[in-house]
């Protein structure tokens, strides 16, 4: 028995206990010395607090990317099947009398892991019993409603652990994601400062081989702790050398050995994510090669001098050399977040001192993709920015450049996108310049008309007839040429023509079949208006049962055409039709219905710093002020965004665009970029608008277009990219008189699809009893809701039911009509008071004159 | 009575043939075997609204 135990224990031990320190040959001193240092680490978390490991700290967390993931799932699936096949051998094995010889390839389930890796792709479920992992919503479908929507979607980071916790720490902005993690791109909301993005220039490391490194870290000398005694172990100055999370040895030069590695890295002799850390505080060198770990590039420099130089740069420009070449030639590295610890990092060159080891490339960087498409963030007040990440991602504009080629579900495409005048770096650097989405519209900062109060904006009619925010929404419609278990398949008719008559003399359909082909498909190109059939299809009526050889005549199939659901009144187009089989062998055919449609009230607008709005108005361009140059806004934003918002950033970029359209020079706006000249200076775009004639201060003298005096304040009036976001009031307008209603409850039905009433809920409820509107509620909650009339018996306070017979109300329980009284009653009380007779609870009216 | 009606030919994805299917063909271009086709524009005259 003890022995037993004794063993159990032992084997847990050495394969479960620090199962990352091998035992080999039954030498458990590398587990004994590690357990030791984690001894001493958490005694010096005790006695001294600033020892504490910080668990929010971005070094100390891996990224898990998919390959990872991937090969876990595919890890579990191949164990699965291996054991399968054992099984299934072990049990044909057993039989005494075999027929045939044993084929261990019958035996495999042939596709069990295709089958399982499609399983937990499609449905982003990762159920790994072996690991003990069940996590949902691992695989998204990629965003493509913009081209930065889907840059900003492959660069998302997901948190692992649940997001109710209350705690601040991880939703905090951590110092060490500087660099790494772009501190303005995160939701609004429950997953505010979980979910994060990654920055400009990371690079997240993927696992490289561990067995030469080690060898490697032998070579230049680290001590293996076997070979030392404890005496040795604790000599002054030498370091623990640690890999991956696995002590290695000590080293009695841990500078030298770490320079030495660092140097290798830059000759391209290790890999150039291997990242080399000398942490004083805990006598340890660490040694990452694991995957995961975000790391960035930085310049690097000798003795405060960038080691990159003019012709490099020059290089660099004329195509001779690449980011790449940089690397390789020692003169840029990439730092993981641990490595920048031992790093003195300038900001710019001119920063640099003596004790400087490396150069940021440029600050901008530290932003993501949607937050750097704002110009003059560091002008910002930083929620905007942060709003501007989330709503960069609704602006309609570009895809991709296959756009028009593309079948996607659904497709917002802006009609003359343009590129913003006001760029940036990351502009340039992504290529939203080459797919935009947005125009750049010229504002007048003022207020007019009482329709822009509430951030609402007034917009120029003339300038939407010329195309301003005009929109293309293209809709997938499919439809499948079914094919059924009796043999039997759906057809597509020919459409029933002008002429055309039936058995009856009549052709009712006709009309909406207009746009039909012979072949009864629509075609591209055809005007579609809602209700007209775009697919001329019949099913049969029988499809189950046995197979039937015989040809089905007419009368066997019904009509089962698709029509064209759109919203009353607006005409589409038939864009694109396809033909092709599906996974099943069925025809396929697949409808691209566009639909164009200008900016209308209730439009949503934005800028790029966070400032939305919807359009109140809509004016004649002869009603909008106008300049002495003639020039005339197109739309018209309300000074009162501005003092509560703190976008300064939107005023410069105003300014700079003015600078920028008079003397024919995009701007720049990137963060942080003015000492490095990648954002102008006010001051000097001022200089440039002086120079062309404007005020320095970019207000303009302008004349109402109503009255023809001139204004009496000067306006602050220039060009700011306006994005139009997909939320459009044609999508969601929704009003109804009477409709339809549920039928269990008889009540009117709920949302726009169904074409659902408007719901006076508990809480305008209470603002009528608060007000004493009782006329009111009783209107909206029973007449126009769902009224019934019942029966009641006043004696036994049940509900009875009316004898159409004998012309009374009589109660079933009484058996008599004697004390009957005719109610109304919301159809939905009477449904409750039934139900909870259906569960042996009796609620009873007690009924009093009124 | 009527003159037959002319088959509808469909426009293949890869190498531009023109093909006509019959009920129950398989979705295939004759030419390449390419599996997309695209119907052809109508040849009606539309008149779209610019506004």
């Amino acid at each position: 028995m003890s022995a037993g135990k004794e063993g159990r224990a032992l084997s847990i031990l050495r394969d479960v206990f620090l199962a990352n320190v091998r035992v080999i040959k039954n030498n458990f001193r590398p587990k004994c010395i590690y357990v030791a240092v984690m001894l001493r680490r958490m005694m010096e978390a005790i006695l001294n607090k600033d020892a504490m490991d910080d668990k929010d700290y971005v070094g100390n967390k891996r990224l898990e990317l998919s390959g990872q993931l991937i090969s876990l799932l595919f890890e579990d699936l191949f164990k699965t099947m291996i054991s399968e096949v054992q099984k299934q051998a072990d049990n044909v094995l057993s039989k005494r009398s075999r027929s045939s010889q044993l084929d261990l390839s019958m035996l495999l389930v042939k596709d069990s892991i295709t089958l399982g890796l499609e399983r937990a792709l499609s449905t982003g479920n990762w159920d790994v019993k072996r690991f003990r992992m069940h996590r949902k919503g691992m695989t998204q479908v990629l965003q493509r409603l913009s081209f930065i929507a889907t840059l900003g979607h492959v660069t998302r980071i997901l948190p692992q652990f649940e997001k109710s916790r209350k705690v601040s720490g991880p939703r905090a902005l951590q110092p060490s994601q500087w660099g790494m993690l772009c501190p303005c791109d995160t939701p609004e909301g429950e997953a505010c400062g979980l979910v994060k993005n990654l920055a400009l220039m990371t690079h997240v490391t993927t696992d490289q081989e561990e067995g030469p490194l080690i060898s490697l870290c032998y070579c230049l000398g680290v001590e293996d702790l076997e070979l030392l005694s404890g005496e040795e172990l604790h000599t002054p100055n030498s370091f623990l050398i640690i890999f991956n999370g696995l002590i290695l040895g000590k080293h009695r030069r841990p500078q030298r050995f770490a320079s030495t590695m660092r140097k290798l890295r830059r000759i391209g002799r290790i890999g150039e994510f291997v990242s080399v850390f000398v942490n004083e505080k805990q006598r340890c060198v660490y040694i990452a090669s694991d995957g995961g770990r975000v790391c960035r590039p930085l310049v690097i420099a000798d003795k405060g001098i960038s080691r990159i130089k003019e012709h490099h740069m020059k290089g660099l420009l004329d195509g001779a050399r690449t980011f790449d070449d940089f690397l390789r030639e020692g003169l840029v590295e990439y730092l993981d977040v641990n490595e920048e610890n031992n790093a003195l990092i300038a900001l710019y060159e001119q920063d640099a001192t003596p004790e400087t080891t490396h150069i940021e490339i440029e600050p901008f960087t530290i932003l993501g993709v949607c937050a750097g498409l704002i110009p003059f963030p560091h002008h910002n007040q930083s929620p905007r920015n942060t709003y501007q990440c989330a709503m960069g991602k609704q602006a309609m504009g570009n895809i991709a450049y296959n756009q028009l080629l593309r079948m996607d579900t659904l497709l917002y495409l802006l009609v003359y996108p343009q590129r913003p005048l006001l760029t940036t770096r990351t502009i340039e650097l992504v290529g939203y310049d080459k797919l935009g989405a947005g125009q750049n519209a010229t504002v007048a900062v003022m207020s007019y008309s009482g329709y822009d109060i509430e951030d609402a904006i007034v917009m120029n009619k003339s300038s939407l007839d010329r195309g301003f925010g005009r929109c293309i929404v293209m809709k997938k419609h499919s439809a499948v040429n079914q094919k059924y278990e009796n043999g039997t398949s759906d057809r597509i008719l020919r459409p029933p023509r002008k002429d055309d008559r039936n058995k009856k003399g009549e052709n009712p359909d006709w009309e909406r079949m207009q746009i039909l082909d012979n072949d009864g498909i629509a075609a591209p190109g055809e005007i579609i208006r809602p209700n007209d059939v775009y697919i001329n299809k019949e099913s049969p009526i029988m499809t189950k049962g046995s197979l039937k050889m015989v040809a089905l005549k007419d009368s066997d199939y019904k009509p089962s055409r698709q029509t064209y659901k759109g919203a009353e009144g607006e005409s589409c187009v038939v864009d694109r039709v396809t033909l092709c089989s599906d996974k099943n062998n069925n025809l396929s055919i697949k409808f691209m219905i566009r639909h164009t449609r200008r900016p209308e009230v209730g439009d949503k607008f934005s800028s790029r710093h966070g400032q939305k709005g919807v359009c109140g108005t809509i004016v004649q361009q002869e009603d909008f002020p106008f300049s002495e140059r003639g020039i005339c806004p197109d739309l018209i934003m309300n000074p009162h965004g501005f003092p509560s918002r703190m976008t300064v950033g939107k005023m410069i970029e105003l300014l700079g665009g003015k600078a920028g359209v008079s003397c024919g020079r995009f701007h720049y706006g990137s963060a942080f970029g003015e000492p490095s000249g990648h954002a102008d200076r006010v001051e000097a775009i001022s200089e440039t608008l002086v120079k062309h004639g404007f005020s320095y201060n970019g207000k303009d003298f302008l004349y109402s277009g109503i009255t023809g005096c001139p204004l009496q304040a000067y306006i602050f009036m220039g060009p700011i990219y306006y994005q139009k976001l997909k939320h459009m009031v044609l999508d969601k307008m929704h009003a109804r008189g009477s409709g339809p209603r549920v039928m269990l409850t008889r009540q009117p039905t709920e949302g726009r699809a169904r074409n659902g009433g408007l719901r006076v809920g508990e809480m305008e409820r209470d603002c009528l009893i608060a007000y004493g509107a009782s006329m009111l509620i009783y209107e909206r909650l029973m007449l126009s809701s769902d009224p019934f009339e019942v029966q009641v018996c006043r004696a036994c306070g049940l509900l009875g039911y009316y004898n159409y017979k004998l012309k009374t109300g009589i109660c079933s329980s009484c058996k008599n009509g004697d004390n009957i009284s005719t109610m109304k009653l919301p159809y939905a009380c009477k449904l409750l008071i039934q139900e909870l007779q259906s569960m042996n609870i009796v609620p009873r009216l007690r009924l009093a004159d009124s | 009575m009527d003159p037959p009606p002319e088959p509808v030919s469909y426009i293949c994805g890869d190498c531009g043939m023109e093909n006509t299917l019959k009920p129950g063909d398989v979705i295939q271009c004759r030419e390449c075997g390419y599996r997309i086709l695209y119907k052809k524009r109508t040849r009606r005259i539309i008149q779209y609204e610019a506004r």
